[in-house]
């Protein structure tokens, strides 16, 4: 059995500088998270409250932008690679990507640094600062770079995207007939998913915000640039979590000794996740005035309609791991648990991700119900949320990923292993400690993205400080679970011994691809349907807000060419925009 | 059975071996349905419990005259 940079040494040069930049993102997002929460906490501030926010949006661009990011298309590389076990057609086009990733990266990141000094210089007529956090909601305005860097690196996810169809498509010519292997199928419908929720972010920036920050039109419309970012903040969520999936359906059961229970259940599971990712956006905007309760409503039980794909993963991954258990020589009805290979990092931090999702799963019934909502919108209890979805569920599976790929990229073994246990532990107990508290605050009104949650002649209802102390707490053991974190990986590639890592092959699914009907194949038939779900979803709501706020804001309205269009132009054209970008993307 | 075999390879990593095949037909995962169960019994007492922290402890949100 050969490892992955055995098969594909180019290749794999390429998932490894991928997860390399990866690895770079979190180390500056980990830094910047100490930073904020040490200050917020009121323990020590080692920044001022006007720099909290520009730590605040690296800390945010960093983490669920590029460390996310980049680690999953060094997933999906590698998923589509092996499973069809062929390279990529073209290298540089595959370079090529990188390079684009790479360089909107850079512009992002110094646009977002510029905020650190005390007197930005003028770049491109305007200050080079990005203090925007990273849903960039007008009226805060970034410098262009920023725009342009979030450009170029989503245009780099969509020739990656382009560069694994290419590959499925080359594949498909010499397999006709053939069932498409399921990490290559589980990327290419997540995929799609992403070409068509970033359709919302491309057109914010592109038509809206970009043009604002270079002076080329003086107002925008903050609710609809704020819609369309939802229409991608959704999905991307996703986007994290579907590569965070694919893990926990190939890997974790062949680490548990066992193979995955259904084949055709893990592919029904990404079909529903393609189709209701994206018309869900607007139960961020809950609180937001302007949109309608209507439509508020209608993406509530759209949402609630989510759970289930991720309760059928539930049982799915925990049924594969039982079999692993058992083919172990697991017992009874739970002791079974006691055969697990607790001792593997990879195996344990997976499973610890798993269980945090578990909990984020009630924190999200709770944000996706919208009179439950009021009660915790905008306060610490969403990042309580999130740390423990995308922070948790995502992050620490890819960091226990990260000592089962490196091997697998490097041909070095891992080194410290005990060390990487002790890693994925503590960052289970830092989250339980610091989601915990931040749900609390959360609930006793506390806001988030607040340098100075305190104020003059106003007592919270509840001990904060203890809460906050907590806080404080999880956030110092999550960071010295990082440095471990990087402790590990630097020692397994200066020390690592070459040879001996065990091969890369997945076992067969205990029900295999041929118990599912073969239309679950048809990628076209489900891009199609994603698309008229979303413009059911989204038409109504866009064209009303445009008809009131203007396309342009109020102002705008005036100077937009063809005069005051009404209603069905807007919706008309706005419908004829979305059937052509995506016959674009299915047909390219 | 019930012992697990454990190999300890040079790098400490045990190697996962199977000590018996679990086919398709003969596996029934009851770990797992006791282990989703369980899950449904925790978020429903806590679905139950927000009843209290919402609407005992504030007046309601959606439903009403404004
Ligand atoms: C070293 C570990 C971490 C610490 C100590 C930490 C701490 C925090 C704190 C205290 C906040 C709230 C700040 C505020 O609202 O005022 C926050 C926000 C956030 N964190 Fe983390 N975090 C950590 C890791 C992560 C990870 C791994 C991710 C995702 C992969 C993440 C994603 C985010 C995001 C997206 C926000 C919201 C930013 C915004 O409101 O614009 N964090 N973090
Ligand atoms: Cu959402």
């Amino acid at each position: 059995m050969s490892t992955f940079v055995d098969d594909f040494p180019a290749e794999a040069k390429v998932v490894r500088s991928s997860m390399y930049n990866a690895f770079v993102a979190l180390a500056i997002g980990a830094l910047m998270g100490i930073l904020q929460t040490l200050y917020r906490t009121d323990v020590f501030h080692f920044i001022s409250a006007e720099q909290y926010y520009t730590v605040l949006t690296a800390h945010g661009v960093f983490m669920v932008i590029s460390f996310t990011i980049w680690f999953l298309v060094g997933v999906f590389a590698w998923a589509v690679i092996s499973s069809l076990d062929r390279g990529v057609e073209d290298l540089r086009f595959t370079w090529a990507w990188f390079g684009f990733m790479t360089v909107g990266t850079l512009l992002a990141a110094i646009a977002i640094f510029g905020g650190f000094m005390s007197d930005p210089p003028e770049v491109l007529g305007s200050e080079l600062s990005a203090d925007v956090l990273f849903t960039f909601y007008a009226p805060l305005e970034a410098h262009p770079f920023f725009y342009i860097g979030l450009v170029l690196f989503v245009v780099g996810t969509w020739l990656a995207g382009a560069d694994w169809f290419r590959s499925y498509l080359a594949w498909r010519s010499e397999n006709p007939g053939e069932r498409i292997p399921l990490p290559t199928f589980m990327v290419l419908t997540t995929m799609i998913m992403w070409y068509i929720a970033t359709l919302g972010v491309a057109t914010s920036i592109l038509v809206f915000l970009l043009p604002w920050s270079l002076g080329l039109v003086d107002t925008v419309n903050p609710t609809l640039t704020r819609t369309l970012f939802w229409f991608f903040g959704h999905p991307v969520v996703y986007f994290w979590l579907m590569p965070a999936y694919l893990l926990w359906y190939t890997l974790l059961p062949k680490l548990a000794g066992g193979r995955l229970f259904s084949d055709p259940l893990a592919r029904v599971v990404f079909v529903l996740f393609l189709l209701l990712s994206t018309p869900v956006g607007i139960h961020h905007q809950y609180l937001d005035p302007g949109i309608a309760e209507g439509f508020k409503f209608i993406a509530m039980t759209n949402t609630m309609f989510l759970l289930l794909p991720s309760l059928l993963t539930a049982f799915t991954v925990v049924a594969s791991i039982e079999h692993g258990a058992r083919q172990r020589g697991g017992e009874g009805r739970l002791g079974w648990l006691k055969a697990l290979p607790w001792k593997d990092p990879v195996f344990t931090g997976m499973i610890f991700a798993g269980l945090m999702f578990a909990a984020g799963g009630f924190s999200g019934m709770v944000n996706a119900g919208m009179n439950i909502n009021y009660l915790v919108h905008n306060t610490l209890w969403v990042p309580g949320h999130f740390h423990l979805t995308v922070g948790t569920a995502v992050a620490l599976t890819f960091m226990a990923a990260s000592y089962w790929f490196i091997p697998q990229l490097t041909g070095k073994q891992l080194v410290g292993r005990s060390i990487a246990l002790v890693q994925v532990v503590l960052w289970f107990v830092g989250m339980v400690f610091m989601t915990n508290a931040m749900h609390r605050t959360g609930m006793l009104g506390v806001p988030r993205r607040t340098a100075e949650p305190w104020y003059d002649g106003f007592e919270y209802a509840g001990n904060v400080a203890e809460h906050n102390f907590q806080i404080a707490l999880g956030g110092t053991i999550l960071t010295l679970s990082i440095l471990l974190f990087f402790v590990v990986i630097l020692l397994t590639l200066l020390r690592g011994s070459k040879g001996g890592v065990e091969g890369s092959s997945i076992p067969e699914p205990l029900s295999g691809p041929d118990h599912s009907p073969a239309v679950i194949d048809n990628l076209k038939l489900w891009a199609g349907i994603a698309i008229v779900l979303v413009i059911m979803a989204y038409t109504l709501p866009l064209a009303s807000i445009v008809e009131r706020g203007g396309l342009f804001g109020p102002d705008g309205m005036r100077s937009f060419p063809s005069g005051n269009p009404g209603f069905l132009e807007y919706t008309s054209l706005f419908v004829q925009m979305v059937i052509q970008n995506a016959t674009e993307v299915i047909f390219r | 059975m019930g012992s697990t075999e454990q190999e300890v390879k040079q790098d400490g990593s045990e190697a996962t071996q199977p000590v018996r095949e679990i086919g398709h037909d003969e596996y029934d995962p009851i770990g797992t349905l006791t282990l989703i169960a369980l899950y449904f019994l925790i978020l429903i007492s806590m679905w139950f419990f927000m009843y209290f922290v919402e609407f005992v402890g504030n007046d309601p949100t959606v439903v009403g005259m404004v």
